[in-house]
């Protein structure tokens, strides 16, 4: 069985309400400990006091005898004032009850030096009858009474004589003070502290009650604050659990924004954000690939099926087959572009490690394209100065051929390409330029996202599919370098790319 | 059957123009979207071709400027676009149905049979005539079971007036809709078809109402 919840609210809950238990009991406690100490304190200087008036008067040396034996051998006794419960040591109780004796005992030689016999003392110190009225008595070496006051309680028989000389004791509701006067006389002067101790009680009563109801209160309270400081992280919770089951636009609603859950909340926000937009890109992208994949298959399913529909002369097979390789080819590089990227994507082809002359890769695209710039009459002005970089030499030969297959393709007949590489301290570069049909300004920040044509219709004709600079710009970009564009309409384009130098 | 094939992709354009005109129809060509608004704003097609990305206007575009036009002519899209929204847009921009690329050819063309039946609204895909049986899918017709030899054009001219059948049409009519921007159309060519049929067919088969055209009923 699971006993300890997993809810953090409750966690907290239960570890809060404990240390405040704990703190207020203890406080309690100690406020409890503190008060009864106090009172009993100055009940016990009463006594001391008390205790002091007598001692002149019972310490006069008595004879060796205290004196005759109580009648009967009965000690001096008391009726037990009526809260004592303990009921009396029965020969006490068989013998007649003298209710008082004025003892007119023994001790009246002990003439104390003060002068004041122990009747005036008792009068004056230990006269009442009501219960709070202190009392003495005085024991014999034997334990008989040898003289007690009026309202002095019964005494247990079996009460062993103290081994200390002075001692405070506490029986039922009585305080004592015993001392030892000479060895085998004990003299016990206490009161009864009844009122007192119900006093107490009721202060320890109130104090747990107050105690109680602070607790109750600060728990209530507690509940509310762990409620209000949890929803938050409920909110983030249940708008997480939205966008898992598939609700991307949901975001967690900010209501404080400065606490630090807010600013939890604000990252979070910031990384479905992102999140959605990677996908939303990753779609795009997709059903950009899917569509692009798509043409080239309809023209190959529409070409065969019509030719084969019927018996056709040989010309129009021709026408046929001729437009299914033009397709094909197109699919093709189109596949081999996707894959291209997605190897990028993936982390490249290998280490970039080789030492690259970048003017030999400018060389060998030129040489490539150079028939088809031919055939449109383009005009290339290449000025390649030595300049080495590190890198694979396959990739950065992708990104010099892509950007003068694009030069030529995008350029006008009869038009003319500048190509030019440069060394320049930490950085090489390679440059090229044309003059052709240009873009406007609002296409190029695109230009170098995948499937991006400024003008879908004019590149597509040409078999591109609009991926040749999103690799170019993937690959320089795994280089460590930049690519950037500038652009006239109707007059041309520059690409400049920027890679770090090899170093010597 | 007159339809505009507007597509700027030049390899399949010439493909499915060569799948509708060995079936007979009359088949004009735009290869962009200005190009394609223009001609299917100036001629009765009896349907259009549509694909969606084209340079100058698109698809889109296209389809929802012939409906404020008030053109009623069925609207078939073509696009490799296969997105749920993208055929919904196309749809509700005014076009009457949706193929995605690549398609079968069968495909095409069948759906091109039935847009172009319901745009005569003649929604069952057998006509019956006075003593024979015009059908829509096979493309024949069929006296006492069996299918009479027609030439495409001949077939084209019978499904027309069959399509609107007891309406009289006219010559004009007639030469826009059996006839593509490249057919050589001699002002007598329609009155040879029409002699033609009627010796297969029956005199009576093509009724000529002088001064206003023909008509079966």
């Amino acid at each position: 069985m699971k006993v300890w919840p997993r809810s953090l609210r409750w966690r907290l809950q239960i570890w809060y309400g404990a240390l405040l238990g704990a703190v207020l009991a203890g406080f309690a406690a100690t406020a409890f400990a503190l008060a009864r100490e106090s009172r009993l304190r100055r009940i016990d200087e009463d006594l001391d006091r008390r205790a002091a008036a007598l001692m002149p008067a019972v310490r006069a040396p008595p004879r060796d005898r205290p004196g005759p034996p109580h009648p009967a051998g009965t000690p001096l006794h008391e009726p037990l004032p009526p809260p004592i419960r303990r009921p009396p040591p029965s020969e006490e109780r068989g013998a007649g009850v003298e209710r008082f004796r004025p003892a007119p005992l023994r001790v009246e030689p002990l003439g104390p030096p003060s002068g004041l016999g122990m009747e005036a003392i008792e009068a004056m110190l230990f006269s009442g009858h009501d219960r709070d009225a202190a009392y003495f008595v005085l024991l014999s070496n034997d334990g008989t009474v040898v003289r007690a006051s009026a309202s002095a309680p019964a005494l247990p028989t079996n009460a062993a004589p103290p081994a200390a000389d002075r001692l405070i004791r506490q029986r039922g509701e009585f305080r004592e003070h015993v001392r030892r006067l000479r060895p085998g006389h004990l003299l016990i002067v206490g009161r009864p502290i009844g009122a007192e101790l119900a006093e107490l009680r009721r202060f320890g009563l109130g104090l747990a009650t107050a105690a109680t109801l602070v607790w109750g209160t600060a728990i209530a309270v507690g509940t509310r604050i762990a409620r209000r400081a949890i929803q938050p992280i409920e909110a983030i919770a249940a708008t997480a659990a939205r966008i898992a089951g598939g609700d991307l636009g949901s975001r967690i609603a900010l209501h404080e924004t400065d606490s630090e859950l807010g600013s939890l909340a604000r990252v979070l926000n910031e990384t479905f954000d992102r999140l959605c937009e990677a996908l939303a890109r990753q779609r795009r992208f997709t059903a950009d690939a899917s569509h692009e994949l798509r043409t080239p298959l309809a023209v190959i399913l529409s070409q065969a099926e019509s030719a084969l529909a019927r018996e056709r002369p040989a010309a129009d097979y021709r026408e046929a087959l001729d437009a299914c390789r033009r397709a094909a080819q197109r699919l093709h590089h189109l596949v081999e572009s996707l894959l291209t990227l997605a190897r990028l994507d993936a982390g490249g082809g290998g280490p970039l490690n080789e030492m690259v002359p970048l003017d030999g890769v400018a060389a060998e695209a030129l040489d490539l394209l150079r028939p088809l710039a031919a055939e449109r009459r383009i005009e290339i002005a290449a000025d390649l100065e030595p300049a080495v970089c590190t890198g694979r030499a396959d990739e950065l030969a992708q990104v010099a051929l892509n950007l003068v297959a694009n030069a030529i393709h995008y350029n006008r007949d009869g038009g003319r390409i500048e190509i030019a590489t440069r060394c320049d301290g930490p950085n090489v570069r390679l440059v090229v330029k044309d003059t052709g049909i240009g873009m406007a300004p609002e296409h190029l920040p695109h230009i170098f996202e995948r499937f991006y044509r400024a003008d879908p219709a004019r590149s597509r004709a040409g078999g591109r599919a609009g991926l040749g600079l999103a690799i170019a710009a993937e690959v320089v970009r795994r280089h460590g370098g930049r690519i950037d564009v500038t652009s006239e309409l109707g007059r041309g384009s520059e690409f400049v790319v920027t890679l770090p130098a090899a170093a010597v | 059957m007159r339809v505009l094939v507007i597509e700027d992709e030049p390899d399949l354009l010439a493909g499915i123009a060569r799948a509708l005109r060995d079936e007979g129809y009359a088949v004009d060509t735009a290869a962009d979207g200005e190009d394609g608004l223009f001609k299917a704003e100036s001629w009765p097609y009896d349907l259009i071709l549509l694909d969606v990305m084209l340079p100058g206007r698109d698809g889109w575009e296209i389809v929802r400027r012939l409906r404020e036009r008030g053109r009623r002519v069925p609207v078939l899209m073509l696009t490799a676009r296969d997105a749920v929204a993208d055929r919904v847009r196309g749809l509700d921009s005014g076009a009457d149905d949706y193929l995605t690329k690549p398609f079968a050819l069968d495909e095409l063309l069948a759906r091109v049979r039935a847009l172009i039946r319901r745009g005569a609204d003649q929604p069952a895909p057998v006509i019956p005539l006075a003593d024979a049986v015009l059908d829509l899918r096979a493309r024949v017709v069929l006296r006492k079971g069996r299918p009479v030899p027609l030439t495409p054009r001949e077939y084209a001219l019978v499904e027309y007036l069959a399509l609107h059948r007891g309406c009289v049409v006219s010559r004009t009519d007639l030469y826009d809709h059996l006839f593509g921007e490249d057919d050589d159309t001699l002002s007598n060519l329609l009155d040879v078809h029409v002699s033609n049929i009627r010796r297969k067919l029956g005199h009576d088969f093509i009724r000529t109402r002088r001064g206003h055209g023909y008509c079966i009923e």
